[in-house]
């Protein structure tokens, strides 16, 4: 369960939401408040009022994966495994189950090949996928991807959403710039100007968007 | 105008990037999955890097421009205003064509994501160089700014403009459609001819083609008067 209560926090402005589904996407225009939202609910910021709760707790007291879109901006380490070895090194996991849970992630996300690899030598989509590898390593109570769709082809775009699928989180939350991907989404909230203008499954939130260029693709030639 | 691609050879570690082919003036889509070389080709292109063989000629062209993938790749002052005048252009004309009125005297780095890429695109636009090399332009953008970053891609009288995108909703009218796999460049040939055997059509596309229609060009609003055409 999400819970936010009261929030402020610079063009914010969501008096009360409670979201129970597991897979949410966040949509709207850019600068519509939608990266601030996923950086106070993983607790990266502190609100400046309100709460947001996560599971019951606050979110620094729940283990957060985040995915931004720039990978560049938080990709640490030169090479691709101490990249994704970093999220279980920081947690102090000894070295062995750190390898293994390197191994895994990254067999995960489709991207064995590329533990060896250096970052700087990466195309801009495959640093998302080592951004996701890492992320997932820590095995997320609450995963959060901020638009990290947006440099991936269509293939590597289903793989992530596969995996975020098959994630043990118990939420996921999804920014997205692709309506289609967000009409596979459980519950939908679409944002302007730093409110949630309008929240509920796929069905009712398209429906209030049909003149809108936020539709899905898919939606608008199948009828 | 065009620019020729002879027998280009290219690698870095395991990955070898080859590519022949002409780019006439008009607007060409190079689509591909992640890491099949756009980026690299956009470079090779744009004479960034060089080629171990063959070369990029370039015929007639005489201003050449990349956008590059990342927005903040391409950023070197320390305000807007004077980030687009370092583009030889006019704060006013692409503050109001990127809508980012009365954002002039902010620090680029201060911008959204989607509002930085607005920024560098509008400037890449405005400059209207020969050669337009734009690579993921529409990456970070909403759809609104995107149906508008097509709008100014086809308001482009001349010139050669070349997109690397797997942009999968909102596309411009195209002449010509390129596909790169593993480094290879292949050709698919003038629209709407192309359009049946590109593989990486985008889904509403894709599912245009299944149902029997045969779309002029590749956007949405083809795809559906396409449908219509078949469907009465």
């Amino acid at each position: 369960m999400i819970r936010i209560t009261g929030l402020r926090h610079r063009l914010l402005d969501i008096p009360d939401l409670t979201v129970g589904a597991r897979h949410i996407a966040v949509i709207g225009p850019n600068g519509s408040g939608k990266t601030t939202l996923l950086t106070v609910c993983s607790g990266i910021e502190e609100p400046e009022a309100g709460s947001v709760r996560l599971l019951d707790r606050p979110p620094s007291a729940v283990k957060v994966g985040w995915v931004g879109e720039f990978p560049d901006r938080t990709l640490l380490f030169s090479r691709v495994y101490d990249e994704i070895a970093s999220t279980p090194r920081f947690r102090h996991r000894p070295c062995r189950e750190t390898d293994e849970l390197v191994r895994a992630a990254a067999r995960t996300v489709g991207i064995p090949h590329l533990l060896d690899a250096k970052v700087s030598a990466l195309s801009g989509g495959e640093k998302a996928l080592v951004a996701l590898a890492a992320a997932c390593a820590g095995d997320p109570e609450v995963l959060v991807l901020d638009e990290a769709d947006s440099h991936l082809d269509g293939v590597t775009a289903e793989r992530v959403g596969r995996v975020v699928q098959e994630a043990t989180a118990a939420h996921v939350l999804w920014c997205t710039q692709s309506m289609d991907t967000a009409a596979r989404a459980d519950y939908l909230l679409f944002m302007e100007s730093g409110a949630v203008r309008h929240h509920g499954t796929p069905e009712e939130v398209f429906a209030r968007l049909e003149e809108t260029c936020f539709y899905p693709t898919m939606w608008r030639v199948r009828r | 105008m065009r620019v020729d691609l002879e027998d280009l050879l290219f690698s870095r570690g395991p990955f070898s990037l080859r590519g022949s082919g002409t780019f006439e003036e008009g607007v060409h889509l190079v689509s591909g999955p992640v890491g099949s070389g756009k980026s690299t080709l956009a470079l090779l292109l744009a004479k960034l890097l060089l080629p171990e063989s063959g070369a990029v000629r370039q015929h007639n062209v005489s201003s050449a421009l990349l956008l590059l993938q990342f927005p903040e790749h391409q950023i070197t002052c320390p305000t807007v205003a004077e980030e687009i005048r370092s583009w030889g252009l006019a704060p006013e004309d692409v503050l109001a064509q990127a809508d980012l009125l009365r954002r002039g005297d902010d620090d680029p780095f201060h911008l959204s994501r989607g509002e930085l890429k607005r920024l560098v695109l509008a400037c890449t636009l405005m400059r209207n160089p020969d050669l337009l090399m734009l690579d993921e332009p529409f990456s970070s953008l909403d759809c609104t700014a995107k149906r508008k970053a097509c709008r100014m891609i086809e308001e482009r009288k001349e010139g050669i403009t070349i997109i690397f995108s797997h942009e999968r909703a909102v596309l411009p009218r195209v002449d010509a459609l390129w596909e790169m796999e593993a480094g290879s460049l292949t050709a698919c040939g003038s629209v709407p001819g192309a359009i049946p055997r590109w593989r990486h059509a985008p889904p509403y596309l894709r599912y245009a083609l299944d149902e029997g229609a045969r779309p002029e060009n590749i956007r949405l609003a083809d795809a559906r008067e396409a449908l219509c055409r078949i469907r009465g």
